[in-house]
């Protein structure tokens, strides 16, 4: 089944001036459980797509049909509300909330979909458990290494149990070793609980771990590798 | 969740929030000292205009009024009298002969208002007595003795024992002469009456005028409250015209009414200052977390949960800065009230507009929460913007900034 059917995607900035083809004509299905890796050189358009793919912008052309949704048919206040409850996102730059713990950064969301406090800890405990940052829930992110704060955003995403996980370069910021410990989680994610990645990656790391590979180039889909 | 983000992240940069909680302390203590003083102001005007000089309540002749001539006298002098005297809000009182006239020297001659005054009950209702500063009070010279003012008796050079010459119009319409000696000089806190009174006992200038009367009572209450009763009483018994204080001296109305517009006017210059103060630090802190925030509206967090966040935090400041403002203000109040603001390097200059040179500042109880309202208002205003920032941020250029 897919969660994600982007068709005829086109997204061109400065359209009115030199127009500049961000994401030219493409489409892509992916199936639940896939652990997908989108390639390509900087300025290829791999990030433009994910942002497409998670409803952060808005393609030129083309639809985006996220779990049966169609997206851009979605308000403002409707498409918050839909990544809330079916995106994970993970960022290159971790982007946790500095103010609070490791463990209120990853039940964050949870909070914002109003669930309950026994819920929230049980999953959050869960969470750091698998993530094996069980003791660095009280820390703030400041107080925690690269790894750890990638591996709480991680956590963070997939607290509220979404359709999938868009990572947007989640390794760059990351030594070896953190990388391959943050690869085997997510992998381990993906084969025990069936949860769907789709990464941006230039990191072959990444895309040694990836059962499917997308390489983008000048906006275009030039490769489509399952293994 | 909102409260406890919005908490939090008024801590992440302590220096800025105390920044904005020091200046909400500082422009609510200033506000409450200026509002304060301003009523002292007001308050030591009236209380030196109504010991001094105009007393609580005064009664005249209607056609005094409108022509203040000494024939125009107080009707049923006697009744009032006994009704004065029945009514227990009344402290003092004191009917006064008043004629227009000039005072001599071997200088210089000047126009004066003449006050004929019964000695005692004129000490009892403006104090004349303790404001002597050289000679006696109406108990050393026989014949015709005259109080006046130190500066009238510097602009005539006169001291006490010289002889002056009044010159009045009698009641039979004749201009009349007497001689005085100047028994006493003294220092009135009233501007109005160093510059142009002098007093005679009533007994002598009736003597001279050539008639008995008076044409004006002034009266003093043991407190100002009773001011709208008494009056009303005293209209009740008598066709003499019965005003009080504010009516007899138009200027407390404007005064009171300046002072009102003033503080108003400080006020708003005050939360205009703090308003501007908290627009940019709350714009500062909006701006320094715009990835933040656009990672907030990435993950789902609705634009009405940013704008209340904003909100709240600036609040949680105006309600930890308000009431330590308030504190302070009120204990500055309260040691200032006691204590009394000493102004005596510009004694000469108040002294001019009729006012003492310490000040006890005070303020009425109800302006407290009315101030601490006024700092949440101006919070939530100033809030307004940097919310509004917050929430037209586009998410994905938001996370992308550095």
């Amino acid at each position: 089944m897919n969660v994600i059917e982007a068709t005829n995607l086109v997204k061109t900035y400065n359209p009115d001036t030199i127009p500049v083809h961000a994401v030219n004509n493409i489409s892509i299905d992916i199936e639940a459980g896939e652990f997908t890796a989108i390639v390509g050189p900087s300025g290829s358009g791999k990030t433009t797509l994910l942002n497409l793919i998670g409803g952060l912008d808005t393609p030129t052309e083309g639809t985006v049909i996220v779990d049966g949704v169609e997206i851009e048919h979605l308000s403002e206040s409707e498409l918050t509300d839909f990544r809330m409850h079916n995106i994970g996102f993970v960022f290159q730059s971790y982007n946790l909330i500095p103010v609070m713990t490791a463990k209120e950064n990853i039940e964050f969301i949870m909070l914002l979909q109003k669930d309950d406090k026994k819920v929230r800890e049980a999953r959050s405990n869960e969470l750091m458990g698998k993530m094996g940052i069980s003791e660095t829930k009280k820390r703030r992110p400041a107080e925690l290494s690269g790894g750890q704060q990638q591996r709480v955003a991680v956590a963070r995403a997939l607290a509220s149990k979404p359709k999938f996980i868009l990572a947007d370069e989640p390794t760059a910021n990351l030594d070896s070793e953190s990388t391959n410990s943050l690869l085997d989680i997510m992998a381990k994610m993906n084969e025990d609980e069936n949860v769907t990645f789709v990464f941006s990656t230039h990191d072959q790391r990444v895309i040694d771990k990836a059962k499917r590979v997308i390489t983008i180039v000048d906006g275009k889909v030039e490769a489509d590798e399952s293994k | 969740m909102i409260l406890s983000l919005s908490w939090k992240n008024i801590w992440r940069s302590k220096r800025r929030s105390f920044v904005v909680i020091g200046a909400i302390i500082l422009g609510v203590w200033a506000l409450i000292f200026m509002i304060a003083f301003y009523n002292s102001f007001g308050a030591a005007f009236s209380k030196n205009a109504i010991n001094y000089e105009h007393s609580h309540i005064q009664i005249h002749n209607p056609d005094y009024l409108v022509e203040p001539d000494i024939f125009n006298q107080v009707d049923d002098e006697a009744q009032i009298i006994e009704s004065i005297k029945e009514e227990p809000a009344v402290k003092s009182y004191s009917g006064r002969r008043k004629v227009n006239g000039m005072i001599a020297s071997s200088k210089t001659s000047l126009g004066v208002q003449i006050y004929g005054v019964d000695p005692l009950a004129e000490s009892q209702t403006t104090s004349l007595e303790e404001q002597l500063t050289d000679g006696t009070y109406f108990n050393k010279i026989k014949r015709n003795p005259v109080l006046i003012s130190a500066k009238l008796a510097d602009k005539l050079k006169v001291k006490i024992r010289s002889k002056i010459v009044i010159t009045f119009q009698d009641i039979d319409g004749n201009i009349t002469s007497a001689s005085c000696r100047v028994e006493g000089i003294f220092d009135s806190k009233s501007p109005k009456i160093n510059e142009a009174v002098i007093y005679l006992r009533k007994s002598d200038l009736n003597r001279l005028v050539g008639a008995e009367g008076i044409n004006e009572f002034a009266i003093l209450l043991s407190s100002s409250e009773q001011i709208d009763a008494t009056k009303q009483k005293l209209s009740g018994i008598t066709n003499n015209t019965v005003r009080s204080y504010k009516e007899v001296a138009p200027e407390f109305n404007l005064m009171e009414e300046s002072s009102v517009v003033t503080k108003q006017l400080l006020t708003v210059i005050i939360m205009l200052a703090l308003l501007f103060g908290i627009v940019n630090t709350m714009l500062m802190a909006v701006l320094e977390r715009t990835k933040e925030i656009g990672m907030l509206r990435s993950v789902g967090m609705k634009k009405r949960s940013i704008f209340s966040m904003i909100m709240v935090e600036t609040s949680l400041l105006g309600l930890l800065a308000g009431p330590i403002g308030l504190a302070f203000g009120y204990l500055t109040i309260v040691w200032l009230g006691s204590r009394g603001l000493d102004l005596s390097a510009y004694s000469d200059a108040l002294k001019e507009y009729g006012f003492d040179s310490v000040f006890y500042p005070e303020i009425k109880t109800s302006t407290y929460p009315l101030m601490m309202l006024v700092v949440m208002v101006t919070a939530f205003i100033g809030a307004i913007f940097p919310a509004i920032k917050a929430i037209r941020l586009n998410p994905l250029e938001a996370i992308r900034k550095l």
